[in-house]
């Protein structure tokens, strides 16, 4: 009897809920507002090491008087590289410090370029390429692999914080598909154990080699050259002899 | 037509009927001025406030009922003072008074009809309960 | 940040970098005039110079071309894309805002192809645009909404409700003024560049690319200008919208009086909105003169305060000494008893900051047929020298707007960002778009621009005035072609005030005697309220000092709410009369208090520092018993046995021109002479000096409270609230 009264009840609950007409809205993966967490808010200092500052007054050279504000970016890449790959917002502070600008404004270059990264990431950032012709040649293999290795989700850290995955749009190495970007280094011509591979390399802290794993030295074909295999011909090729000296 | 109808003798033992019922001249001339009217009649009934009904076919239909407010309304006598139960009877909606009337329904939720009181201390005054749109300054009062 | 020459580009760098002053070039004073060139609107021919945009060409020719992020006193940004228009031989239409003229172009704003573009512009812009006109505050007057009617399509084909949806936006907390509902927002970007140029406070910003651009501020910060109520005008949609009027009315249903700003000298002139004798909101009114289309924040939100801590009925002192509410009777016989037994000398009259001429010449005329001499205003002002009998030792003489064309600006003592946040606004826009600088003499204060600090003390103003000094400002501003010396009439009350006054009439002259324009005027006194000028040209004696010595018997105050008469500066058995709208420092020490009706509720004339007379209308009824101040003062008069010669506004008016033709001159401002006489007059005043220099209003807290209605004000005590809580926080 208590079971079909609780029934009842539901069911009245169900009628009289409506069904909500909801909307999904699009997401992009940061966010373009600034939320205070214990990694990064405005209290934590950020200064240049020595080094970097040398590099902050070679950088703010290049550009003349006036317009020392497009040393903005350089800047902020700078801080960035410094701050394990991550641009926390007091270095944000900082750079308009430098530069004598409004906060805001380093804020709208920093929000605006999606390698400016405004959150905590890996030590190591596996940005994989997943446009159509890194896809085609099994781009989705790569990122499963890597997945698995790193126990990553796209756009997250791994477990042990080593790793940051990146699913990214065209890197510009199409003839090399599939390719993955780790920090500053192109891996390219991968398969699923050359991921593997690099990833744990990479678990031990040891630098995999760079560029493509099939063994080409760059873009060239596969099989050997198959045009411009002639000889280069000399100067004066195909000149009128009236010309010739 | 009697020869005392001709003389207006009937009208005269009328006079003196109205004189009589209303105590008196000088208790006429208190119900003139009271009420600016004196009539003879028969005594039908009184209700709670001590109204008392009168009828007289005599008068003509619309003046043959008619009430004497209670003495203590003096000169504040109201129309909305006859009850409700009196109301038809007055109004010829019945020949039958409250009280000889058995057909008249008596329920608990009925309640006791009340006079009008616009126009006097009890009246209802209409009032808002949005905040005033100018906040006055309260002087601070000295110790 | 801001289009700007190269040379300020340099000067808002680091102070390191800052050239030096003298180095920088000058704009010529008269540019020779390029030739205009003809273009066609609609066929119709127009002569323009160029650069001018297509925009305002069509502008010239009555033809209004639809705009979103368009505006006239901001930089182009030429981003909504809804001012496309077709012009003959071009491929594509062209963004009218952005595109200067050429020789002979034919611009058509009316043909298929622009209706077309304006169509699909005002498309994209409505699918990301939620469609809550019923709840949203802009609804009535708002550019999207009109522009929708009159440009945009009769259908939607919007079916993307199920797959993406429409873009949502966090909404962002900019401070206690202002509502923002992001989603609205449709990125004109005319906040920030407002924020940026205008108000000086770079806190607005686009954030994000691409369908995720958001216009906000990144960090949580507040929006905390002295201008700030401005982007609520600007937002053509209703992402900005005002806190204390959210909800309040539709703009259908208020009725729109002209009137006049009294809180800040300035007279700026504003709309006031009203719906069932309730002031609803400000809005500024457009006067190229004074205020453009700009007004302050205090202007624009203290109008709440009017519905606050106000005197609704007369009242007097009981037995217990307690105010208790009376009949106007009583009080006006109350206060003619006591101002009658009073022997003439021991009469003194204190008018406040916010007290119209027609009631400070009916107060003054009451006394004087008292036999009374003593009328004064609560700031003072040096008597000595030419005192306050030369109109412009007192004034603002370069006037406003002529500020812009300053090539140097020197402030003496001043806080021009809080004491008059508009002419400071002219200050910046000089120095952003006309190349002209700024050197303060008093305490360091955040102007919103970069000027040279001279130091805080009084002797730099003798050194510049005696030519002695050797600092580069003296050299620019001998160099200068149209120097601006700015005192701010605070300085004036100390012991050296008149030293201060004689120097810098001294300084003013100096220069204005190397000007090749004669008619450029020099000496500038800005004053802090907005009745100071009409008391003074009406004869009114500046401070009250002298007269409290005296030890008066009957004070009369007329809106005397600085707090410079208290009951500690007065005889035991003194009676003071208070006659003012609020319940402020003045009523609460009165003995017979008088409502009056504060600026919205009368039809009275006020004088700004310019000294340009200027009439506030009669937007609301006075609350309660409250009456018109001259009227009061008129009726007391009668039943005192002496009557004033005017029973209305038009007599009284008469009585002010009689005064002085200037106080009734709407509008106008009679250009002031006797700079020379003035300074000859005050030669023997100039003593050294050793003070240092010090200004009331140093920061955004300060400027929110400073007269009775702002006071009584609860939105600026939520301002003030917030400037606090701000400066706490790491942004």
């Amino acid at each position: 009897m208590l079971s079909s009264l609780r029934t009842g009840v539901k069911g009245l609950w169900r009628a009289s809920s409506r069904a909500l007409q909801t909307s999904s809205t699009l997401q992009h993966d940061s966010l373009f507002v600034h939320r205070d967490t214990p990694e990064d808010n405005p209290n934590i200092p950020f200064e240049f090491t020595e080094q970097n500052q040398k590099r902050v007054d070679a950088l703010l050279a290049i550009y003349p008087e006036g317009h020392k504000r497009a040393a903005m970016i350089p800047l902020l890449d700078l801080a960035q590289r410094q701050n394990n790959g991550w641009l926390p917002i007091s270095a944000m502070h900082k750079v308009a410090e430098i530069l004598n600008l409004p906060r805001m404004r380093v804020y709208e270059v920093a929000t605006f370029y999606t390698m400016f990264i405004r959150r905590p990431i890996g030590k190591y950032h596996v940005q994989v390429c997943t446009t159509t012709p890194c896809w085609l040649r099994g781009s989705d293999a790569v990122l499963n692999a890597i997945k698995e290795a790193t126990g990553c989700e796209v756009g997250g850290n791994s477990p042990c914080g080593k790793f940051s995955l990146s699913e990214v749009e065209c890197l510009g190495a199409c003839v090399n598909a599939p390719m993955l970007q780790v920090n500053d280094d192109y891996y390219e011509d991968l398969t699923v154990e050359d991921t593997k591979e690099i990833i744990e390399k990479l678990k031990k802290d040891e630098k995999p080699l760079p560029g493509p794993r099939s063994g080409r030295f760059a873009s060239e074909p596969l099989g050997g050259l198959t045009s411009l295999t002639e000889e280069p011909t000399g100067p004066g090729f195909g000149v009128q002899d009236g010309l010739k000296a | 037509m009697s020869l005392g109808k001709y003389l207006a003798l009937d009208k005269l033992a009328n006079l003196f009927n109205i004189l009589k019922q209303n105590g008196g001249i000088r208790g006429t001339l208190y119900k003139l001025y009271r009420q600016e009217e004196a009539k003879d009649g028969v005594l039908v009934g009184e209700d709670k406030f001590g109204n008392k009904y009168y009828e007289n076919p005599r008068y003509f239909y619309g003046r043959s009922r008619w009430v004497e407010y209670n003495e203590k309304f003096h000169l504040n006598y109201d129309a909305s003072q006859v009850t409700s139960e009196w109301y038809g009877w007055l109004h010829y909606k019945t020949d039958l008074p409250p009280h000889q009337d058995p057909s008249r329904p008596k329920y608990k939720w009925m309640i006791d009809g009340n006079e009008n009181l616009s126009g006097t201390t009890g009246q209802y005054t209409p009032y808002s309960t949005t905040r005033p749109k100018v906040e006055a300054w309260m002087p601070k009062k000295a110790e | 940040m801001l289009r700007q020459p190269l040379s300020r580009a340099l000067a808002l760098s680091s102070p390191a970098r800052v050239a030096p002053l003298a180095a920088r070039r000058y704009a010529d004073a008269v540019p020779a005039q390029p030739e205009k060139v003809e273009v066609f609107i609609d066929d119709q021919p127009v002569h323009v110079l160029p650069g001018t945009t297509v925009l305002q060409a069509a502008a010239q020719v009555g033809v209004e071309i639809p705009r979103f992020c368009y505006h006239e006193r901001l930089a182009v940004a030429g981003n909504c894309r809804m001012c496309l228009v077709e012009v003959e031989k071009s491929p594509k239409p062209v963004a009218a805002c952005a595109m200067p003229v050429m020789k002979g172009m034919r611009v058509k704003t009316n043909s298929d192809l622009t209706r077309k573009a304006r169509e699909g512009v005002m498309e994209f812009l409505l699918v990301n645009h939620p469609l809550d006109c019923p709840i949203c505050d802009q609804g009535g007057e708002c550019d999207l909404q009109d522009q929708s009617m009159a440009f945009g399509s009769d259908r939607s084909r919007f079916t993307d409700i199920h797959f993406s949806g429409k873009r949502a936006v966090e909404d962002k907390d900019v401070g206690p003024l202002i509502k923002t509902i992001m989603t609205r927002c449709i990125h004109c970007t005319r906040c920030i560049r407002f924020a940026s140029e205008v108000a000086g406070v770079d806190d607005f910003g686009t954030t994000g690319r691409g369908t995720e651009m958001q216009v906000g501020t990144y960090v949580e910060k507040m929006f905390l200008s002295e201008l700030s109520g401005n982007i609520i005008d600007l937002c053509p949609v209703g992402a900005l919208t005002s806190k204390p009027y959210s909800f309040a009315a539709r703009p259908w249903e208020t009725r729109r009086i002209d009137s006049v700003d009294v809180l800040d000298p300035l007279g700026s002139n504003i709309v006031v909105a009203t719906r069932t004798n309730e002031v609803l909101r400000i809005l500024p009114r457009t006067n190229e003169e004074i205020n453009e289309e700009w007004l302050s924040d205090k202007s624009r939100f203290a109008c709440d305060g009017l519905k606050r801590q106000r005197l609704v009925t007369p009242m007097l002192k009981d037995s217990r000494g307690n105010l208790a509410p009376v009949e106007w009777e009583d009080a006006v016989v109350a206060a003619a008893r006591a101002l009658r037994d009073c022997p003439p000398d021991k009469l003194l009259a204190v008018a406040g900051g916010l007290a119209d001429a027609e009631a400070l010449v009916a107060l003054k005329d009451l006394l004087n047929r008292l036999g009374s001499e003593h009328v004064c205003t609560e700031h003072y002002f040096p008597t000595q020298g030419a005192g306050t009998d030369l109109r412009s030792s007192y004034l603002l003489n370069t006037k406003i707007a002529n500020v812009e064309d300053a090539d140097f600006v020197l402030l003496i003592g001043t806080n021009t960002r809080f004491e008059a946040p508009l002419l400071n606004a002219r200050i910046r826009k000089a120095f952003i778009h006309k190349e002209t600088d700024v050197a303060l003499v008093g305490p360091k204060v955040d102007l919103t621009y970069e000027y040279t600090h001279v130091g805080d003390s009084a002797s730099i103003v003798k050194d510049f005035a005696s030519g002695t000094s050797s600092h580069e400002v003296m050299k620019r501003l001998q160099q200068a072609k149209r120097p601006v010396v700015i005192l701010g009439a605070d300085q004036l009350k100390s012991e050296e005030g008149p030293a201060l006054l004689a120097y810098t009439q001294e300084l003013a002259h100096k220069l204005q005697e190397n000007l090749q324009d004669k008619e450029w005027k020099v000496l500038n006194v800005l004053q802090r309220t907005a009745s100071q000028v009409a008391a003074l040209d009406i004869g009114y004696q500046p401070g009250v000092g002298q007269a409290l010595a005296a030890g008066p018997k009957v004070v009369y105050l007329l809106g005397a709410d600085s707090g410079v008469v208290t009951r500690e500066s007065l005889p035991e058995d003194v009676t003071i009369i208070y006659q003012g709208h609020h319940g402020d420092v003045g009523a609460s020490i009165a003995d017979i208090v008088l409502p009056g009706a504060a600026y919205t509720e009368k039809r009275a004339t006020y004088v700004n520092a310019e000294g340009r007379a200027q009439q506030t209308l009669v937007a609301v009824s006075p609350p309660g018993k409250a009456r018109e101040d001259w009227k009061i003062i008129r009726a007391l008069s009668e039943v005192l046995g002496a009557g004033l010669p005017y029973d209305t506004l038009d007599e009284v008016r008469d009585r002010l021109s009689q005064v002085s033709p200037a106080l009734v001159a709407y509008g106008d401002v009679q250009p002031n002479n006797y700079f020379a006489q003035a300074r000859a007059l005050a030669q023997s005043l100039q003593k050294p000096v050793s003070g240092k220099l010090d200004v009331q209003l140093k920061q955004l807290e300060d400027f929110f409270m400073t007269d009775a209605i702002s006071r009584a004000s609860p939105t600026m005590a939520k301002c003030v609230q917030a400037v606090l809580k701000q400066k706490n926080s790491p942004y």
